[in-house]
């Protein structure tokens, strides 16, 4: 397609591929337009755009109260987008992280269960041990969970995003069934939430933040090198760049689903370990799980910013918990509608996506030399091409 | 007993519906696998516009509009642009997700309409699933731009070379199969269960897309897959109607996700993937760039 301006011809062109920092400007792009479309929500309630992100970002990381909660729900999303990322590397779609989230959380509780942490919040239990068994059994959850959809793509090529989301429907109300009107996990006094967790078995903290900050750190830099530097990351890239090839090459694909799933869920699991048993305030399973289940969305919308990159998630996922908890924080301020976050999430998605397809369109200029008038001579015909 | 039929059937048009679309689009090349997020959109909007208006016609309206306005933009990405289907599908659905959380929120609560009658003992809009089921199973094997619609599905290039404007019956059968997911939409949140609350759809989206996959992309089939999910989903809500005291309460509605999921297993047996493979179009979500 072309447009001639005066003796300027502007030509659209595709690009075969794009260059790394191609499509790291277009997500950079993309979220600040998505930043600046919402920004009208807060135009229609009569406030200033500048103004409101002037104090999200106040709150949400400036403030003794907002950072730990920004960090927090940074983790939390991070953890979700390796869940995403791991998969997506092998090109499959892995829309299971809250399933996954709550099959770990679920795990971690059964262990407290175990026990017997519903009887007090009291109950002299051994923290010791019980903690590190606690995150293992969500580790476990959240990838025995995931390895399901990993398996039937791997070995029956059963579509994977639609049994992931079936399997999200499926742990959504088997943790209803478990703390809701007389399941074992009922809290004793509360109504429709679980049981809290007792004092020794909730998470330590250093700084001000519980260890699975810290741990989740550790986490990022073990799944980059798994990524880049191992046989199963190469593996792994190879399978999402030509199945077929792969197979050739002689890649297992009924395993290599299975891991990537495995993994990924391994990593859902923790999240819902971090975000129900380690992050202050919560320590239980509470009546609004699934709006953390959703949540765990922002995982996806991370990983597709930052273009699968394990490191690259940690400020993209920042930036999200920073807005989410600022947002909330807003929210009450401004008395916007509930949701202003997930309007942002949905904005973000449609943008980032069509940026980075845009992105593979380029405007060429090409100036033309005026060139003499063609003498047309009586009786030639010029028949022009439809196609220009 | 027969109430429970009644609304069952009208479960069923909503699958029905939504289905069919899809089914249309998929017969195409087009894969579209934000459903849920097209019928979150259609069915919100049209949940607020009728709210505001006391009208259900206007509902519907606005419900077909969004979905062949969405319907538009993933054919833009889809078709025009030749982008990744499956993530086209993925921003809608998430897109409809966010937006309608948060746009939605204040009309939180019932309807308050008049509850829409019923036409001769049924459902009405399952008798326009039935209508519609026949008339796409007629339009693509009994007519000419039918067989047009497949063979772009199957092979764009051979049937661009044989004179067919694919570029063109593909935007067509986006739009159109937008509308009816639209429609679903609004038969959901209009009709079915006109409670608006936040992410009321709970998956039907992505159930609607599992009916294409098991249908064979057979309109007849998506509507008894339809008509067994309506059923399904039901009992899910009263089991005591069937197995009084067996579970809790919660656990039975777990049950039609499950299914959905046992039924993709066994559609891959070997008896199955042979028949799935050659029903499924060849072209089914690839991008296709016309040769210059």
């Amino acid at each position: 397609m072309k447009v001639n301006v005066g003796n300027t011809t502007i030509r659209i062109e595709r690009r075969s591929t794009l260059r790394w920092w191609q499509s790291a400007v277009a997500s950079v792009l993309a979220v600040v337009v998505s930043l600046v479309l919402v920004g009208f929500a807060f135009l229609h309630v009569g406030a200033s755009p500048v103004a409101v992100y002037r104090e999200i970002i106040q709150y949400a990381f400036l403030s003794q109260y907002g950072l730990p909660q920004t960090i927090n729900r940074a983790v939390f999303i991070l953890l979700c987008a390796y869940a995403f990322i791991v998969p997506i590397r092998a090109g499959l779609w892995n829309i299971g992280m809250p399933g996954q989230v709550y099959a770990g959380m679920l795990a971690a509780f059964s262990v407290a269960y175990a026990f017997g942490a519903k009887t007090s919040v009291n109950a002299p239990i051994p923290g010791a041990i019980v903690i590190p068994l606690m995150v293992l059994g969500a580790m476990a959850g959240g990838a025995l969970y995931g390895a399901i959809p990993g398996l039937l793509r791997g070995k029956l090529q059963v579509n994977e995003i639609v049994t992931t989301m079936m399997l999200n429907s499926v742990m959504l109300w088997l943790v209803a069934h478990m703390i809701r009107e007389g399941g074992p996990f009922m809290g004793r006094t509360a109504e429709g939430e679980g049981f809290s967790l007792p004092l020794a078995a909730r998470m330590p903290q250093l700084w001000n933040l519980p260890l699975t900050v810290y741990a989740t750190l550790i986490l990022a830099v073990f799944l980059s090198i798994v990524l880049a530097k191992t046989t199963i990351g190469y593996q792994i890239r190879a399978f999402g760049a030509s199945p077929a090839a792969a197979r050739y090459a002689g890649i297992r694909e009924g395993f290599l689903c299975t891991f990537v799933f495995l993994l990924g869920g391994l990593f859902a699991g923790f999240a819902g370990y971090h975000y129900f048993a380690a992050v202050p305030g919560v320590y239980k399973i509470p009546k609004s799980y699934n709006d953390f289940g959703d949540f765990s969305f922002y995982g996806l919308i991370t990983g597709l910013i930052a273009q699968n990159n394990p490191i690259a998630a940690i400020p993209v996922a920042l930036l999200f918990g920073g807005v989410a908890s600022g947002a909330r924080f807003m929210q009450g301020k401004l008395r916007l509608a509930f949701g202003i976050d997930y309007a942002l999430l949905g904005v973000l998605m449609l943008v980032i996506v069509a940026f980075q397809a845009l992105a593979y369109y380029r405007l060429a200029l090409e100036r033309r030399v005026p060139a003499a008038v063609p003498q047309r001579e009586i009786g030639e015909s010029r028949v022009e091409s439809p196609h220009h | 007993m027969s109430n429970l039929l009644t609304i069952s059937l009208a479960a069923a048009a909503v699958f029905a519906i939504a289905a069919l679309g899809e089914l249309l689009e998929q017969r195409a090349g087009i894969l579209n696998v934000g459903l849920e997020g097209v019928m979150l959109l259609s069915g919100t909007f049209g949940f607020m516009v009728a709210k505001t208006t006391g009208h259900y016609l206007w509902g519907f309206l606005v419900a077909l509009a969004i979905g062949a306005l969405v319907g538009l933009i993933h054919g833009f990405f889809s078709i025009t642009l030749g982008s990744n289907q499956v993530v086209n599908g993925m921003a809608i659905w998430i897109f409809g997700f966010g937006l309608t959380t948060y746009v939605g929120y204040p009309y939180t609560g019932p309807l308050g309409l008049k509850q829409f009658p019923n036409l001769l003992g049924l459902p009405p809009f399952f008798i326009l699933a039935l209508v519609l089921a026949g008339a796409i199973w007629f339009l693509l094997y009994r007519t000419h731009i039918g067989l047009q619609l497949r063979s772009v599905g199957e092979n764009p290039a051979v049937a661009e070379s044989s004179g067919i404007a694919v570029i063109r019956l593909r935007y067509l059968a986006a739009v159109l199969a937008g509308a009816l997911v639209g429609l679903a939409g609004g038969v959901y949140s209009l009709i079915y269960n006109p409670v608006w609350s936040y992410n009321y759809l709970q998956g039907w989206g992505f159930i609607a897309l599992a009916l294409v996959f098991f249908s064979l992309w057979n309109p007849l089939l998506v509507l008894l897959g339809a008509v067994l999910f309506g059923v399904l989903w039901q009992l899910s809500l009263y089991p005591e109607l069937l197995f009084p005291n067996f579970f809790s309460r919660y656990l039975w509605r777990a049950v039609p996700f499950l299914i959905t999921v046992v039924v993709f297993v066994v559609m891959s047996t070997r008896w199955f993937s042979l028949r799935w493979g050659a029903a499924k179009p060849q072209a089914l979500g690839l991008p296709y760039q016309r040769e210059s």
